[in-house]
């Protein structure tokens, strides 16, 4: 993985398989505190302690209908932060969800940039329209805050019976996503 | 800036729209976005999609994206399901091959045979 981006598309994946049907996304771009947060919330089957530990292991994969044997997604996250002085924490419970935390050191020179965040935001939004989505984008420095919300259950509540894949609905998405990074400098990050 | 009051044109719009053609879908595309399929740029296959669907206004088309499909050495991986066709995978896409695929396969009718990897279930 290139980037933050995909790796935050491959983690939202896994909380569809573990058929979520809130997922909660947040990227804090907090420059006085040197930080690149991402935090992904959802209501999925959540983990025990041993499978929590398990998911951290590359000879590991949760897939179990295949003979594949190796599930890289969260050990190639987690060492991207960790290798560039931030942190990597996953939470859960079995029942109820899994949160996941990861800080990068915001002005580190080897951190992988954040990428390409609107592509990642519409593909699961458009891709799994039948979960819904918070997405909660923030930028702080010294002088000002910056904010950007999007809820697809108040989109789908102005919608009514339309579905989120209409075209005209997939190009508002997008477009709502390029303002808000704009708006919260998230672009270049 | 985009505020919900436009969704409210969308939905007036939409609403005529299904109206004329009964909001069916007709051709239902899922891309691989596992791991591997992430890795090899499934996302940008799947944004052309999305791109092209919205420019030609094809509003029975359906793109959704699901996990690995264990063709991971043909990474990305799309099917396009068809009611009463054979399923198709193409294999090893990216974001000119969707467009062809777009214009030959979902508009015309006609399979790209060259980027088939697959058919049937």
């Amino acid at each position: 993985m290139q980037d933050i981006s995909l790796h935050l598309l491959d983690i939202i994946e896994n909380s569809v398989r573990a058929e979520a049907r809130n997922i909660k996304v947040r990227v804090i771009n907090n420059v006085q505190k040197n930080r690149l947060r991402i935090i992904v919330e959802d209501d999925g089957v959540g983990m025990d302690s041993h499978t929590l530990e398990k998911a951290q292991d590359p000879f590991y994969t949760s897939k179990l209908q295949r003979e594949k044997k190796v599930g890289l997604g969260i050990p190639l996250f987690k060492q991207n932060a960790e290798m560039v002085g931030g942190t990597f924490k996953m939470a859960s419970e079995p029942g109820f969800g899994t949160v996941l935390t990861v800080d990068f050191t915001l002005d580190h020179i080897d951190r992988m940039p954040l990428g390409n965040l609107k592509d990642t935001l519409l593909n699961v939004i458009i891709g799994h329209s039948d979960v819904d989505y918070c997405v909660h984008l923030i930028y702080r420095d010294k002088a000002k805050e910056q904010c950007f919300y999007l809820d697809t259950k108040a989109i789908r509540e102005e919608l009514g019976d339309i579905p989120l894949t209409y075209p005209d609905v997939i190009e508002y998405i997008d477009q709502s996503l390029f303002e808000g990074i704009q708006n919260t400098n998230m672009e270049d990050v | 800036m985009k505020t919900l009051a436009d969704l409210k044109k969308i939905r007036e719009k939409a609403q005529e729209d299904m109206k004329l053609r009964g909001g069916n879908v007709r051709i239902k595309i899922s891309v691989g976005m596992g791991t591997s399929g992430i890795a090899m740029g499934a996302r940008e296959v799947m944004k052309t999609f999305l791109e092209e669907i919205a420019a030609r206004n094809l509003s029975d088309v359906l793109v959704t994206q699901t996990g690995e499909k264990g063709l991971s050495s043909m990474e990305p991986v799309v099917d396009l399901i068809e009611e009463g066709k054979p399923k198709v995978t193409y294999g090893n896409m990216n974001p000119d091959k969707v467009k062809k695929v777009v214009v030959e396969h979902i508009v015309n009718g006609r399979i790209v045979s060259d980027y088939v990897v697959a058919t049937g279930d």
